[in-house]
C-alpha cells in the first residue's frame, strides 16, 4: 500500500483503494463459492451413499425372493427338512405365517385396550402419574426388543409355568406394542381441537360423555394409525419371540402350543448348510417386508386422506 | 411432528376433562386410571423381573461379569468383557459412519432436493426405518459377508498396520465385528436421518433468509446458521441412533460371528451384549440364565439413559426454536 501515499488527489486515493478492495472481495467470494460448492456436493454424495446399500438391499430382496414366493405351495405347505435324497425339498412356510398372525392377534388383543385407554388418560389428566407415565412410555418405546423376550421368559414361561408357547410370545410383543400405542393415542387425543370439546361442554354434556362421544371419534384416525404402526413393528420382531415361542412345526393357533414365526424362521434357516433353505429365506423376508410396507403405507395414506377431508 | 420423539406436553394447558371436580369421578375416569395402572404395572414388572432374575449373578460375581473374559456355559465363570467391548466397538463405528453420512443426507433432503421429491424421499426413509432388522441381518449375512471375505478383507489387510487394527482375516464365513458395524450403520441411518431431517427442517426460514441476504453462500448458511441452531436436536438424534445400535440384536447375531473372544480386532468374529443373549439363551440353564439376565440389565441401563438423554435434548431443541 506504500504507493498510495505518492498519489496526489484524495479522489484518486479513494479510487485506488476501492479497486483493491473490490479485487480482494472478488477473490474471497470465489473462494467462498468454491468451498460452498464442494461442501454441498459432498452432502449430495452422502445422500447417494445412503441410498446405495438400501437400494441394493431392496433389489436383492425382490430378485431372490420373488421366485421363492411364486413357487407352488410356499404359502400353503408345511416345511420339510431337506435331506441327501431330496436336497431341494423345503416345502412351504404355512406354519410360520399362521404363527406370526396368531402371535400378532393375541398381542393386539392384549395391548390395544390398555394402550388406548392409558393414552387417553395421559392426554386428559395432569396428575403426577400421567407425567411419570409419559416419560416411562417414551423410554419403554425405545427399549431393546430382546429385553421383552427376557421379561416374557422370566414371567410367563417360568414364573407362571406356561412353558414355551404362543401366548408367551404374544405377551412379549404386547409389551413391545403397548408404549407405542400409548404415545400415539395421547398425540391423537391432544390433536383434537379444544373448540370441539368446549362446544360439547357448553351444551351441557358431562365431561366423560364429551370425551367418549366427541373427542374419541375425532381422534380415531390417529389412534388407529398408531395401532397399525405398532402392529407392523411387532410382526417383524425376532428377538422377543426367539426366546419364548418354542418354534412349532405344525399349523397351530392354540395359545398354549409352541408356534413358529416368519422372522424366527429367517433367523434359523439363514445359517442352514442347505442351499435350498438359504434361498427360501429370501422369500420369507420378502413376505415380511411386504407385510410391513403395506401396513405402514396404508396407515400413512389413510391418515393423510382423513386429514385432508377435515 | 415426529412420532419417534413426540412433543413434550408437560407444559401444555390442561384439557378441562378432569377439572370439573366431583362430576368427573365417573366409571369412565376409573377405567382410564385402571388402564394406566396396568401399563405402569407392566413397566415396573418389566424392569423388576429382569433385575430380580439377574440378582444371583450380580451378588456372586459382579466383577467377572463386568470385566472378566471367557464364558463357560453351564457353570461359569461368565465374563462379560467380550460382549461389552464388542458392543462399544461396533456401535461407535456404526454411529460415526451414520452421523457423518446421515447429516449430509438430511442436509441434502432439506436444502437440495426439489420440494416435490422431498416428501417422497421422507416417506421412503421412514419406510426403510420400518424394515425388520432380521432382513438387514439376512442381507448382511448372505450378501455382504461373502463380499467382505473375497474383496474387502484382503484389501484392508494390505494397508499398513493392518494386523494391529484388523487382525488376520481367517474366518470361513466372513462374519466379523467390522461387518456388524457396517450392517449396523446401514440400519441406523434411516432412524438418524428421519429425526435429523425433522430437526433441520424446522430451523426458521427467517434466519436462513437473513443470512442469505447478507451475502452468505449456501454452505455458510448451513454451517453458521442451520447447524448451530439445530445442534441440540442433532445430539438428540445421535443419542437415539446410539440407543438403537446398542440394542440391536438379531441382525448382529447373524453377522458378528457370535464368538466371545477378547481379541477385539475388527476382522475377528465377535459379539455384542444383545446378540449374545439371543444366541446363548436357547441352551442356557441355571446360572447361565441369571448371567444373561445380568447382561440384559446392563443393556437396559445403557439404553434407558440414552433414550432419556435424547428425549430431553430434542424437547429442549423444540423449546429453543419456539423462542426464536
Amino acid at each position: 500500500m506504500s504507493d498510495i501515499t505518492e498519489l496526489d488527489t484524495p479522489a484518486e486515493v479513494g479510487h485506488q483503494m476501492r479497486e483493491e478492495i473490490r479485487q480482494i472481495s472478488v477473490r474471497v467470494r470465489a473462494r467462498r463459492q468454491l468451498r460452498s460448492r464442494i461442501m454441498v456436493t459432498l452432502c449430495a454424495v452422502a445422500l447417494a451413499i445412503t441410498a446405495v446399500p438400501l437400494v441394493l438391499l431392496m433389489y436383492q430382496l425382490f430378485r431372490r425372493g420373488l421366485p421363492v414366493v411364486l413357487h407352488a405351495g410356499f404359502f400353503t405347505q408345511l416345511p420339510q427338512t431337506p435331506s441327501l435324497i431330496a436336497p431341494n425339498a423345503t416345502g412351504g412356510v404355512s406354519n410360520a405365517i399362521l404363527g406370526s398372525l396368531v402371535l400378532t392377534v393375541y398381542a393386539a388383543i392384549m395391548a390395544i385396550p390398555v394402550g388406548v385407554l392409558a393414552g387417553v388418560y395421559l392426554a386428559e389428566s395432569d396428575s403426577k402419574l400421567a407425567a411419570v407415565l409419559r416419560v416411562v412410555a417414551q423410554t419403554m418405546a425405545g427399549a431393546p426388543s430382546i429385553l421383552m423376550g427376557l421379561f416374557a421368559f422370566a414371567f410367563v414361561v417360568r414364573a407362571l409355568h406356561v412353558g414355551f408357547s404362543a401366548i408367551a410370545g404374544s405377551f412379549a410383543l404386547a409389551v413391545l406394542m403397548l408404549p407405542v400405542i400409548v404415545i400415539s393415542s395421547e398425540i391423537a387425543v391432544r390433536g383434537v381441537p379444544s373448540t370441539l370439546r368446549e362446544a360439547g361442554l357448553a351444551l351441557g354434556a358431562k365431561p366423560h360423555m364429551v370425551s367418549l362421544k366427541i373427542v374419541l371419534p375425532a381422534a380415531v384416525t390417529g389412534i388407529v394409525t398408531g395401532i397399525i404402526l405398532a402392529i407392523s413393528r411387532a410382526i417383524g420382531e425376532t428377538a422377543p419371540v426367539l426366546l419364548v415361542i418354542g418354534g412349532g412345526y405344525i399349523n397351530s393357533w392354540k395359545p398354549l402350543n409352541p408356534v413358529s414365526a416368519l422372522p424366527l424362521l429367517i433367523f434359523e434357516d439363514a445359517k442352514s448348510e442347505w442351499p435350498s433353505l438359504r434361498t427360501e429365506v429370501w422369500g420369507i423376508a420378502l413376505v415380511l417386508v411386504a407385510f410391513v410396507f403395506v401396513l405402514s403405507l396404508s396407515a400413512r395414506i389413510w391418515a393423510s386422506r382423513k386429514q385432508q377431508a377435515r | 411432528m415426529s412420532f419417534i420423539i413426540p412433543p413434550d406436553f408437560s407444559d401444555d394447558e390442561v384439557v378441562p376433562e378432569f377439572h370439573a371436580g366431583a362430576t368427573s369421578r365417573t366409571w369412565y375416569h376409573y377405567v382410564l386410571i385402571a388402564a394406566s395402572l396396568v401399563f405402569a404395572a407392566v413397566s415396573v414388572g418389566f424392569v423388576g423381573t429382569i433385575l430380580w432374575n439377574s440378582l444371583p449373578e450380580w451378588s456372586h460375581h459382579p466383577g467377572t461379569l463386568l470385566a472378566g473374559s471367557g464364558w463357560q456355559a453351564p457353570l461359569g465363570p461368565f465374563g462379560g468383557l467380550a460382549m461389552i467391548v464388542g458392543t462399544l466397538e461396533t456401535s461407535a463405528i456404526a454411529l460415526g459412519v451414520a452421523v457423518i453420512i446421515g447429516l449430509g443426507t438430511s442436509i441434502s433432503i432439506v436444502f437440495l432436493v426439489p420440494r416435490r421429491l422431498r416428501n417422497v424421499i421422507a416417506t421412503l426413509v421412514d419406510l426403510l426405518a420400518a424394515v425388520p432388522s432380521i432382513v438387514y441381518g439376512l442381507w448382511g449375512f448372505l450378501v455382504l459377508a461373502p463380499w467382505m471375505l473375497q474383496t474387502v478383507d484382503p484389501f484392508l489387510n494390505r494397508l499398513p498396520f493392518a494386523r494391529v487394527i484388523f487382525g488376520n482375516p481367517s474366518q470361513e464365513f466372513g462374519t466379523s465385528l467390522l461387518l456388524a458395524a457396517v450392517v449396523l450403520s446401514v440400519m441406523i441411518l434411516p432412524t438418524f436421518v428421519a429425526i435429523s431431517r425433522e430437526v433441520i427442517s424446522v430451523v426458521p426460514q427467517d434466519l436462513i433468509e437473513a443470512s442469505l441476504s447478507l451475502g452468505a453462500t449456501r454452505w455458510q448458511v448451513i454451517r453458521e446458521v442451520v447447524l448451530p441452531t439445530a445442534k441440540i436436536g442433532l445430539f438428540g438424534a445421535t443419542f437415539l441412533a446410539l440407543a438403537r445400535a446398542t440394542g440391536e440384536t438379531v441382525a448382529v447375531a447373524l453377522v458378528a460371528g457370535g464368538v466371545a473372544n477378547t481379541q477385539f480386532h475388527l476382522l475377528y468374529p465377535g459379539t455384542t451384549i444383545a446378540s449374545w443373549i439371543a444366541t446363548q439363551f436357547g441352551e442356557a440353564q441355571g446360572n447361565a440364565v441369571s448371567a444373561l439376565m445380568a447382561l440384559g440389565v446392563l443393556l437396559m441401563i445403557v439404553n434407558f439413559s440414552l433414550s432419556l438423554m435424547s428425549r430431553w435434548l430434542v424437547v429442549r431443541q423444540r423449546k429453543v426454536l419456539a423462542v426464536v
